[in-house]
C-alpha cells in the first residue's frame, strides 16, 4: 500500500502529507472515538507550540506507514489478518470485561492462555519497538500511551522516561472480575501516571490498588469544529430520513453495540409513542472501527443492528425509528438542530461526548446514570439522569421534556454553560501543566 | 625453489587448520545445545559462546605454530598474567561469577522482599559485585554477591515460591515481536500447571549493540512440580531460539 502510494504521490522519505490522500481510499483518518478527541487536543497544543515534533503511533491497516499533518508524524502499524483476528478478538473481549458484559470464552484466565493474546502482546510489542526506534532517534521527553488496547505497551518500554496512560473507557472496580486484577495492575503499575476520565473513575482506580499517580481530566471538544447548519442542510436531512415538520425528534448518536443501550431508547419511545404519537426516535451511528470491514472485521454491529430492527417490529414502532448508520458531519450538525432532545442510553459509557455536542447545540439531553458524564449533570438543572435499566423512567423524562419547553430550553442553555469544562481549551490547559509537571519530575 | 614449497605447505596447513577449527567449533555449538537442550536458555547462549572462543583460541595458536611463530613463551606469559589477575581479584571474581550463577539459579530480583544471613530488605539494585537491599528504616545494605551463593536466602515476597524466572538472550536481528509470540504460544500449552491469573510476561531486561536480554515470569501452580516445568520451558525456549536464528 505505502508502495503504491509513494508510486501515486511521490512521498518524501518524512512522510506522506496527509492532505495528498484521499479519505476512505488511501486512508482512514479516524479509526476511533479516541482519535476525535486527541487529535484536536495534539493540534492545539503543537499550535502553541507547547510540544514539537510529537509521533502518534497507532493500528491503521488503511493508509501508508507514515503521515504528516500540521507538525504532527502518524505512524502506522499493519498486522497480518490472521494477527488482526487473534487481536481484534482479545480487544473485544477485554473491551467487555472493562464494561461488565459476559464475555466469551467463558473464563478471562481462558482468554489470557489463548493463541489469539498472544497476537494482542504481539501488536503492543510491534507499537513499543516502534516507538522505542523512533525514540532513538527524536529523543522523546514522554510517551502518551492512550486507551486500553496499548495498556501493555508502557510496560514493553524498556525506558527510564515518563510513560503515561489515558484510561478512556469507564473504570469500574466492582466489574472487574478478581482473577484480573493482578493481570491489569501489573500493567497499570508499569506507568507513572494515570489519566481517567471522571472523579468516579479516579477514586475507582484508587480502590482497584494503583499506586501510581493518578488524576482526571474530563474528556473535550473543540467548538471549532460545529458550525450551525443552514436551513437547507437541516431541510435535507429530515427529507433524506423521511422526517416530518410536525415530528418531535429525540436523538441519539452512538456506534452500533450493545453497550450503547440503544435498545433502551427503543423501548422507551414505545411508550412515550402512547402519549406522543409524533415522536420519532433517530439513531444514528454504525459499527465502530472493530466491526468495519476496513478494521477488525467483527460482525458485532450488523449483529446488533438486526436486533434493533427486530426490536422495532416486536414493539410494532418501525415508523417511528429511524437508523440513519453512518453520517457525516454536516449530517451530524443537522440531526443535532433538528432534535428536541438527545438521550445517551449507555449501560456503559467512558464519558459520553455527544452529550458535549448536543449542549453546544443548546438541546437538552438525558443522560445514564452509568456514563461517566453523568457526574457533571444535576438532574433537572442542566440535563436529566436515568437508570439504563429502568426504561420507564427514561420515558417519562422524554415525555417531560417534550411537552415542557420552558424547562427543556432551560437544561440546554445551562448545559451550553457546563460545556465550558470540557472545552478544548480547558483540556489544552489541563494537560499541559500535566505534562510539564511530569517531564520536569514536579508532579 | 625449495623454501617457496614449504611456505606453500605451511600456509596450506594453516588454512586446513582453521577451516577445521570451524568445523570443530560447529560441532561444539550442536553438541552444547543438546546438553543444554533442558537448561537455561541464557546459560546454553553463554556456553556456547565461551566454547567457541575456546575452540577459535585453541585452532589459532595451533595455527600459528606451524607457521613457525614460537608459542611457549608467549602462552606462559598469558599463563602467568592470568594467575596473577585471578589472586589479585579473587573476590570481586567471586562476586561476578556468583552474580552470575545467581541471577539463574537463585530465586529473587529486584523489587523482592528478602532475608538472608541476619538482613531483610527489599532488592533495588543487583551490580556485579554485590545486591542492595533497602530496609524498612531506609537503611541501605550491601551484600556481596558470593554471600548468595553461600547463605540461605528466604525470599518472602508474595507468589515468590510460585514464580518461574526463564532468563533469555537472543540475537538483535531476530524479531522480537515474532520471537515474544512463539514463546507465548509454547507456555500456552502447559497452561495447565500455571496459575491462570498470570499469564506469561516477557520483559526486557538489557539490550546491547548485538542481542536483547529477556525475561520470561511463569507462575506455577504447584511448587513440586517446579523442577520439570522449568526443564520443559527451557527446551521449548532453546529450541524456539534455534528455530528463529536460522530464520535470521
Amino acid at each position: 500500500m505505502a508502495k503504491d502510494l509513494i508510486t501515486k504521490y511521490g512521498c518524501p522519505p518524512s512522510g506522506i502529507p496527509l492532505s495528498l490522500l484521499k479519505e476512505g481510499d488511501d486512508y482512514v483518518f479516524s479509526p476511533g472515538g479516541v482519535t476525535r478527541m486527541v487529535f484536536p487536543l495534539l493540534k492545539q497544543i503543537v499550535g502553541r507550540k507547547f510540544i514539537t515534533n510529537p509521533y502518534w503511533v497507532s493500528l491503521n491497516p488503511i493508509g501508508p506507514e507514515r503521515v504528516v499533518v500540521d507538525g504532527i508524524t502518524l505512524e502506522h502499524v499493519a498486522l497480518k489478518s490472521e494477527r488482526m483476528r487473534g487481536y481484534g478478538l482479545v480487544k473485544e473481549a477485554i473491551w467487555n470485561i472493562i464494561h461488565g458484559i459476559k464475555h466469551e470464552p467463558a473464563s478471562v484466565a481462558h482468554l489470557l492462555w489463548g493463541d489469539e493474546y498472544s497476537d494482542y502482546t504481539y501488536y503492543n510489542r510491534i507499537c513499543a519497538e516502534r516507538i522505542l526506534k523512533l525514540d532513538a532517534e527524536q529523543d522523546f521527553d514522554l510517551f502518551y500511551i492512550h486507551d486500553f488496547q496499548q495498556l501493555p505497551t508502557g510496560f514493553m518500554l524498556h525506558s527510564l522516561k515518563p510513560k503515561v496512560f489515558r484510561w478512556h473507557i469507564p473504570f469500574n472496580e466492582t466489574t472487574i472480575p478478581a482473577e484480573w486484577k493482578h493481570f491489569l495492575l501489573g500493567y497499570l503499575d508499569s506507568y507513572e501516571t494515570v489519566i481517567v476520565s471522571s472523579r468516579k473513575y479516579l477514586g475507582a482506580l484508587r480502590r482497584f490498588g494503583y499506586r501510581g499517580k493518578a488524576y482526571h481530566i474530563y474528556p473535550y471538544i473543540d467548538p471549532e469544529i460545529y458550525k450551525r447548519p443552514s436551513r437547507r442542510q437541516v431541510e435535507e436531512f429530515c427529507e433524506k430520513f423521511c422526517i416530518a415538520g410536525s415530528d418531535r425528534v429525540v436523538l441519539v448518536v452512538a456506534r452500533l453495540d450493545p453497550t450503547k443501550g440503544q435498545d433502551r431508547a427503543i423501548r422507551a419511545i414505545a411508550r412515550v409513542a402512547k402519549e406522543i404519537p409524533e415522536v420519532k426516535l433517530i439513531l444514528v451511528g454504525n459499527g465502530s472501527f472493530s466491526s468495519s470491514r476496513e478494521g477488525l472485521g467483527l460482525s458485532k454491529a450488523s449483529r446488533w443492528l438486526s436486533q434493533l430492527q427486530k426490536l422495532t417490529r416486536d414493539l410494532k414502532i418501525e415508523d417511528r425509528v429511524i437508523f440513519t448508520g453512518h453520517v457525516n458531519h454536516n449530517e451530524l450538525e443537522a440531526a443535532y438542530a433538528r432534535s428536541d432532545l438527545t438521550v445517551l442510553p449507555s449501560v456503559r459509557e467512558g464519558f459520553g461526548l455527544v452529550v458535549l455536542e448536543s449542549w453546544l447545540y443548546k438541546k437538552p439531553v438525558i443522560v445514564s446514570s452509568n456514563a461517566g458524564i453523568s457526574e457533571l449533570v444535576v438532574d433537572g438543572k442542566n440535563g436529566m439522569v436515568f437508570n439504563p435499566d429502568n426504561p420507564v423512567e427514561l420515558a417519562d423524562k422524554i415525555v417531560e421534556l417534550l411537552k415542557n419547553s420552558e424547562l427543556a430550553a432551560k437544561l440546554g442553555a445551562n448545559g451550553l454553560e457546563t460545556l465550558r469544562e470540557c472545552h478544548i481549551g480547558e483540556g489544552v490547559r489541563l494537560e499541559s501543566e500535566l505534562l510539564i509537571k511530569i517531564v520536569e519530575g514536579k508532579d | 625453489m625449495d623454501l617457496d614449497i614449504t611456505l606453500f605447505y605451511r600456509v596450506a596447513y594453516f588454512v586446513v587448520i582453521m577451516v577445521v577449527t570451524a568445523l570443530v567449533a560447529k560441532f561444539a555449538k550442536l553438541l552444547i545445545r543438546r546438553l543444554f537442550r533442558a537448561g537455561m536458555p541464557l546459560v546454553a547462549t553463554h556456553a556456547q559462546q565461551v566454547v567457541v572462543i575456546i575452540v577459535w583460541i585453541i585452532g589459532a595458536l595451533f595455527a600459528l605454530e606451524l607457521l613457525g611463530i614460537r608459542l611457549d613463551l608467549l602462552l606462559l606469559l598469558i599463563a602467568l598474567v592470568g594467575i596473577a589477575a585471578v589472586i589479585a581479584a579473587k573476590d570481586t571474581l567471586q562476586n561476578i561469577a556468583s552474580k552470575y550463577f545467581s541471577d539463574v539459579y537463585v530465586p529473587y530480583k529486584v523489587g523482592d522482599l528478602i532475608k538472608v544471613k541476619n538482613f531483610s530488605g527489599r532488592v533495588i539494585e543487583i551490580n556485579p559485585i554485590s545486591t542492595i537491599l533497602l530496609t524498612e528504616n531506609e537503611e541501605l545494605i550491601s551484600i556481596p554477591n558470593a554471600v548468595f551463593l553461600r547463605e540461605i536466602i528466604v525470599n518472602i515476597s508474595p507468589h515468590a515460591w510460585k514464580e518461574i524466572i526463564i532468563p533469555m538472550v537472543i540475537s538483535k536481528e531476530v524479531d522480537l515481536p515474532e520471537f515474544e509470540s512463539e514463546v507465548l504460544k509454547s507456555c500456552n500449552k502447559l497452561k495447565m500447571y500455571f496459575d491462570e491469573r498470570f499469564p506469561p510476561i516477557i520483559a526486557i531486561k538489557k539490550r546491547t549493540g548485538k542481542s536483547v536480554e529477556l525475561r520470561l515470569t511463569l507462575l506455577v501452580k504447584e511448587p513440586s512440580k517446579k523442577d520439570a516445568i522449568v526443564s520443559e520451558i527451557n527446551e521449548r525456549v532453546n529450541e524456539i531460539i534455534e528455530r528463529m536464528k536460522k530464520r535470521e
